[in-house]
C-alpha cells in the first residue's frame, strides 16, 4: 500500500512544481506585463496618489499643487486652482492619459523620491531630501490674465516674452482645457471628448502649431534688406498698385486693392509702416532669396528652438529652392506661400528687435525650489543666437515704431510709452484670414529697464471674421499686454 | 527535531504574525497598538493550547506539523488582516476556536487513538451527506441555507434576538467525516476492490457490487456541484474518493477511470451550466470581458504582477483590488505583498506539510491509520492545489478556501482537527 501512497506524494508534489512553474511565469515574467496593463487600476492609483510638488508663478500664484485626501493622510490629490489658465503650461498627470506639460517636462522634479524600494530607503537614512520639488515659473499671473481674457473665446495664441533675458512672461493658447478633469480616477471619457475635439484643445498652438506669418514677416525682409546696406529708412521705392510677378501670370496687389499712399513713389518707412504688398515684392526681389532664408534662418528659423517644451520649427525654404524663382521669392517676403512660423518664433523676432539683435533662449522655469521653498536651481538667461546687427536692430526698432504711430499698427499704442510693432493678415486656405500682431516695448529700452515682446495670433480673424485684420483684431489684445507690463515707465 | 525546537519555532511564528501587523499597521501610519500584542498573545495561546496538548496525549508525534500550520496561519492571518482588520480580528476568534476543536479531538483520542474513529463510519457518512445537504434547507427556516456569490454552500442560523446570523460552511467539516469514513470502509474491503476479474475491453473492473461506494462517491459530488453550484468542493470530494481508493488498492483502474469520469463530468457541467462556461471562459480569456466576467482572474493576475519578485511591501499593496482577496485570492494577496518569494515560500510550506503528512501515513503499519493519513493529507494536498492553480491561472478558478490562510471558520477549524488527527497517527506509529 505503500507505492501507491508514494506515487500519489510524487503526483501533489508534481502538481505542486507545476504551480511554482506557473506562478513564477505570472509574476516574474508576464509580471511587467500585468503590472504596466493599463487596466491594472494599481498603476493609476499609485501614481494618482502621490505628492507631487507645487508649481507657482513668478508673483506667487499657485497653479498646481497636491492636497492631502481628508480619508487618508498617505493619498494626495493633484489640483490646478486655475484650471484652463495654464493647462498649456503646467499640464497634467493622468494615469489614463499620460502627463504633459511641465508634469511631464519637470516630472523628475515635482515627483517624492520616497518609495519603498532599498535604495530609497538608503537615501532617506543618508539624510537626502527625497521630498517632492517645486517649480517657480517665469508667467506673471496678472499679465496671463490679461491675456487670456483680451484673447477671449477667439480661436488662436499670445506669447509674452521679456526680450533681455527670454522669460516668458505670458503663454496662451485657446482652446483650452481643464486639467483637473484628467487627473481623477474614471477621467476616461472626459479625456476621450479632448482627445477627439475637432478643436483640438489640447494642442498648444503657441508652439505646437504653424501659421503663415503674412506681413508680420516683413520685419525679416526689411532686415534682410537694410543689412545688405543698400537700404535706409529713407530709400525710395517705385509703389505700383499692382505687381506683376516675372515669368507668370500671377500679380501681387496690396491689401483691400489699396494704393498704399497714393504716391508714385514711397519711402522705405512708410512702406513698412503702412505694409505695401507690392514694394515688399520689389524689395524681395532685389535681396534675393539666398539672403532672406539667411536672415530668416540667423532668427530660427528651421531650426529647433531649445525651450522646455518641444517646438515646432518654423520654416522657410532653402536657398536652393529660390534660384530662378522669382515669384516665389516676391511671395516669401510678404510672408506668403510656404514660409510657416509658430507664435513663439514672431514673439522672439519681435524680442530680437528690442534686445539689440540678440534671440535669448526662452525658457519657463524661473527656479527649481525644495519642499520648504528654499531655491535649490535658478535658471540662468543664455543667449540662443544673434539675429540681426545692433544698427539693423535700431533701425527695426524705429520701422517698427511708425506702424504703431502711423501705420497699421495704430490700436496698439500706449499712452506715454514708445512700442514698437507689425500687423499681419495673412489668406488661409479656407474661411476668413489670420490675424497677426507682433511688437515690443518701450523703444529703446535701457539695460534694466522693464520690456516686454508679444505675438498675437487669432485664427481666422475671430470673432471679427472675413473684416479680420491684424491691426483690428491681433494688435488692440497686443495693446492690453503691452499697456499692463509698461504701466510706469516712461 | 525535538519538542523544545517546535516550541521555539511555534513562537517564531507568533512572532512573525505580530511582527506582520505592526508592519500593517505602519503602512497606514497607525503605529503599534494592542493589535500587536493581541495577535501575539492568540497565536501563542493557540498554538500553545495544541502544543500542550500534544505533550499530553500525543508526545511521541512528529514535532514538524504544528510549527509549518502556525506559520501558514500566521501569514494567511496578517494578509486577511491588512485587507479588513474587521476580518482579522474575527478570524483570531475562529484561531482560538479551531485550537479548542484540536485540542478536544486529541482528548477525546487518549485513550484509544484514532482506531475510536473507526466505530463511528456510519454516523459520519450520514453525517458528511447530511451536512452536505445542509445548504439547502429552505430559507424560512431558522437554520437554513444560504447563497453568497452564486455558490449555495453555506448554512445560517438565525435566531431571534441575534443581530448577525452566525454562517459556516458545512462542506468544510463534511470533507473530514468523509475522509474518516472512507479510510475506514477501505481499510476492511481493499482486498475485494482489488479484486478485477472482470473486463470491459482492454480495461479491468472491480465487482459491480464492489463498485457502488465509487459510484456513490461520484454522485455526492455531482449533487453538490448541480444543487450548490460549488465546482470546488465537488471536484475535491471526488479527487479525495478517487485518490483513497487508489491508495487502498494500488489499482490504476480507479485513478484512470476517476479521471475519465471527472473529465467526462467537467465537460458534460461546461455543456450544461452557465456558471461553469463563465468560469471557463474567464480562466482561458480574462481579458476579453475585462468588466465582465474575467474581472476576478484579471486582478488576480495584476496583483501578481505587480508583486514581482520582492512584493511591495505589507500594507503597501493595492490587494484590496481583488474581489475575494480576504477568502479565495488570499494567495494573490499574499504573493503581491510579498512578491514571488513569498509566495514560493507558502508553496514551500504547503509541500513540506503535505510532505510530512506522506510520510506519516508511509510509516503506519496499520492500514485504517495510514490510510486516514494518506486521506486527510490528499485533502490538504489538492484543496491547496486547486485553488492555487485557480489563482495563478493554471486551471479555472474552483472557488474553495486555501487551507489555514483564507479567512473563513469553518475552513479552519476543519483543517486544524485534520492536522491534529496527522499528529495523533504519528504518536501512534511511534509507540
Amino acid at each position: 500500500m505503500n507505492l501507491p501512497i508514494q506515487r500519489l506524494a510524487m503526483i501533489l508534489f508534481a502538481a505542486f512544481a507545476l504551480l511554482v512553474a506557473m506562478v513564477s511565469y505570472d509574476q516574474a515574467i508576464a509580471g511587467p506585463r500585468y503590472r504596466d496593463d493599463s487596466r491594472n487600476a494599481r498603476v493609476a492609483l499609485d501614481r494618482a496618489g502621490r505628492e507631487r510638488g507645487g508649481i507657482v508663478t513668478a508673483d506667487g500664484e499657485i497653479v498646481a499643487e497636491s492636497v492631502a485626501d481628508a480619508s487618508d493622510t498617505q493619498s494626495f490629490q493633484r489640483t490646478y486652482p486655475h484650471g484652463s489658465l495654464y493647462a498649456h503650461l503646467v499640464g497634467y498627470t493622468s494615469a489614463i492619459f499620460g502627463d504633459s506639460g511641465l508634469e511631464r517636462s519637470r516630472a523628475g522634479a515635482l515627483a517624492s523620491d520616497r518609495d519603498s524600494t532599498i535604495s530609497g530607503l538608503l537615501d532617506a537614512l543618508a539624510g537626502e531630501d527625497l521630498r517632492a520639488k517645486g517649480l517657480r515659473i517665469t508667467v506673471n499671473h496678472e499679465l496671463q490674465q490679461i491675456a487670456t481674457a483680451a484673447l477671449g473665446d477667439q480661436t488662436g495664441a499670445v506669447v509674452a516674452l521679456d526680450p533681455a533675458t527670454g522669460a516668458v512672461l505670458a503663454m496662451v493658447s485657446n482652446p483650452s482645457f481643464d486639467p483637473n478633469v484628467l487627473v481623477t480616477l474614471g477621467a476616461t471619457e472626459a479625456g476621450d471628448a479632448l482627445e477627439s475635439d475637432p478643436a483640438t484643445p489640447l494642442t498648444n498652438r503657441a508652439i505646437r502649431e504653424l501659421y503663415a506669418p503674412g506681413s508680420t514677416f516683413k520685419v525679416l525682409t526689411a532686415a534682410a534688406a537694410i543689412e545688405s546696406g543698400s537700404t535706409t529708412t529713407d530709400t525710395l521705392f517705385p509703389n505700383p498698385g499692382e505687381l506683376d510677378l516675372p515669368g507668370t501670370d500671377a500679380t501681387i496687389s496690396n491689401f483691400a486693392d489699396g494704393s498704399c499712399g497714393g504716391t508714385e513713389q514711397v519711402t522705405f518707412q512708410i512702406a513698412f509702416a503702412l505694409s505695401c504688398n507690392t514694394v515688399f515684392g520689389i524689395i524681395g526681389m532685389e535681396v534675393g532669396g539666398g539672403d532672406l532664408v539667411a536672415q530668416a534662418e540667423a532668427a530660427g528659423f528651421n531650426t529647433e528652438v531649445p525651450f522646455e517644451f518641444d517646438v515646432v520649427a518654423s520654416a522657410i525654404p532653402t536657398a536652393d529652392e529660390f534660384v530662378n524663382d522669382l515669384p516665389a521669392v516676391a511671395q516669401t517676403a510678404l510672408g506668403e506661400r510656404d514660409v510657416r512660423v509658430t507664435p513663439l518664433q514672431m514673439a522672439m523676432v519681435a524680442a530680437a528687435v528690442a534686445n539689440d539683435g540678440v534671440v535669448m533662449t526662452p525658457y519657463l522655469v524661473a527656479e527649481v525650489t525644495d519642499a520648504d521653498g528654499q531655491v535649490l536651481e535658478t535658471t540662468r538667461p543664455t543667449v540662443w543666437r544673434r539675429a540681426f546687427s545692433p544698427a539693423t536692430a535700431t533701425v527695426l526698432e524705429d520701422l517698427m515704431e511708425r506702424v504703431i504711430t502711423s501705420g497699421t499698427g495704430t490700436r496698439a499704442s500706449v499712452p506715454r510709452v514708445r512700442v514698437g510693432g507689425k500687423t499681419g493678415t495673412p489668406e488661409r486656405e479656407i474661411g476668413a484670414p489670420d490675424a497677426w500682431f507682433i511688437g515690443f516695448g518701450p523703444v529703446n529700452a535701457g539695460p534694466d529697464e522693464r520690456s516686454i515682446a508679444v505675438a498675437v495670433l487669432v485664427e481666422s480673424g475671430g470673432d471679427a471674421g472675413e473684416s479680420a485684420t491684424g491691426g483690428t483684431v491681433a494688435a488692440p489684445i497686443a495693446q492690453q499686454l503691452l499697456a499692463f507690463w509698461l504701466a510706469g515707465t516712461n | 527535531m525535538t519538542r523544545p525546537a517546535e516550541a521555539s519555532l511555534l513562537t517564531a511564528a507568533a512572532i512573525v504574525a505580530a511582527f506582520g501587523v505592526a508592519l500593517v499597521n505602519f503602512a497606514r501610519d497607525d503605529g503599534v497598538d494592542a493589535q500587536v500584542a493581541l495577535t501575539f498573545g492568540v497565536f501563542a495561546m493557540a498554538f500553545g493550547a495544541m502544543y500542550w496538548a500534544t505533550e499530553r496525549w500525543a508526545s511521541r508525534s512528529t514535532p514538524l506539523l504544528f510549527p509549518l500550520v502556525a506559520l501558514l496561519t500566521a501569514v494567511g492571518f496578517i494578509e486577511v488582516y491588512r485587507i479588513d482588520p474587521g476580518l482579522g480580528s474575527d478570524q483570531r476568534w475562529w484561531l482560538l476556536a479551531s485550537a479548542g476543536a484540536a485540542v478536544l479531538v486529541l482528548w477525546w483520542l487518549r485513550d484509544e487513538g484514532v482506531a475510536l474513529l473507526r466505530r463511528y463510519r456510519y454516523l459520519f457518512l450520514v453525517g458528511a451527506i447530511g451536512l452536505l445537504l445542509m445548504p439547502l434547507l429552505p430559507e424560512s427556516w431558522p437554520l437554513h441555507g444560504a447563497e453568497i456569490n452564486g455558490s449555495r454552500l453555506w448554512v445560517r442560523l438565525d435566531l431571534p434576538g441575534t443581530p448577525d446570523a452566525a454562517s459556516f460552511q458545512p462542506g468544510e467539516v463534511a470533507k473530514l467525516l468523509v475522509v474518516a469514513f472512507l479510510a475506514s470502509f477501505l481499510a476492511e474491503r481493499h482486498q475485494t476492490l482489488r479484486v478485477m476479474q472482470r473486463k470491459i475491453g482492454p480495461v479491468h473492473v472491480p465487482e459491480p457490487r464492489q463498485a457502488v461506494p465509487v459510484l456513490i462517491a461520484f454522485g455526492m459530488a455531482f449533487v453538490v456541484l448541480i444543487y450548490q453550484r460549488d465546482l470546488g468542493a465537488s471536484l475535491l470530494l471526488f479527487a479525495v474518493f478517487v485518490t483513497m481508493l487508489y491508495a487502498a488498492t494500488g489499482r490504476h483502474s480507479y485513478l484512470a477511470g476517476g479521471g475519465f469520469l471527472a473529465i467526462g463530468g467537467g465537460v458534460a457541467a461546461w455543456l450544461a451550466f452557465d456558471h461553469v462556461q463563465v468560469r471557463v471562459s474567464a480562466w482561458l480569456h480574462p481579458f476579453d470581458d475585462f468588466l465582465g466576467t474575467g474581472y476576478q482572474v484579471a486582478q488576480s493576475l495584476f496583483a501578481l504582477g505587480s508583486g514581482s519578485l520582492t512584493g511591495s511591501g505589507l500594507g503597501i499593496g493595492r490587494p484590496d483590488l481583488i474581489p475575494a482577496a480576504a477568502t479565495d485570492y488570499v494567495f494573490a494577496a499574499v504573493a503581491e505583498e510579498t512578491g514571488l518569494a513569498g509566495s514560493m515560500a507558502v508553496l514551500a510550506g504547503f509541500a513540506l506539510l503535505v510532505g510530512v503528512g506522506m510520510g506519516v501515513a508511509i510509516h503506519s503499519r496499520d492500514l485504517f491509520r495510514k490510510l486516514l493519513a494518506a486521506g486527510l493529507t490528499l485533502t490538504l494536498g489538492i484543496q491547496t492545489f486547486l485553488i492555487i492553480a485557480g489563482v495563478v491561472r493554471l486551471l479555472p478558478v474552483t472557488g474553495i478556501a486555501l487551507p489555514f490562510m483564507s479567512y473563513g471558520g469553518s475552513s479552519l477549524l476543519a483543517n486544524m482537527v485534520a492536522v491534529a488527527l496527522l499528529v495523533r497517527i504519528s504518536h501512534e506509529e511511534r509507540t
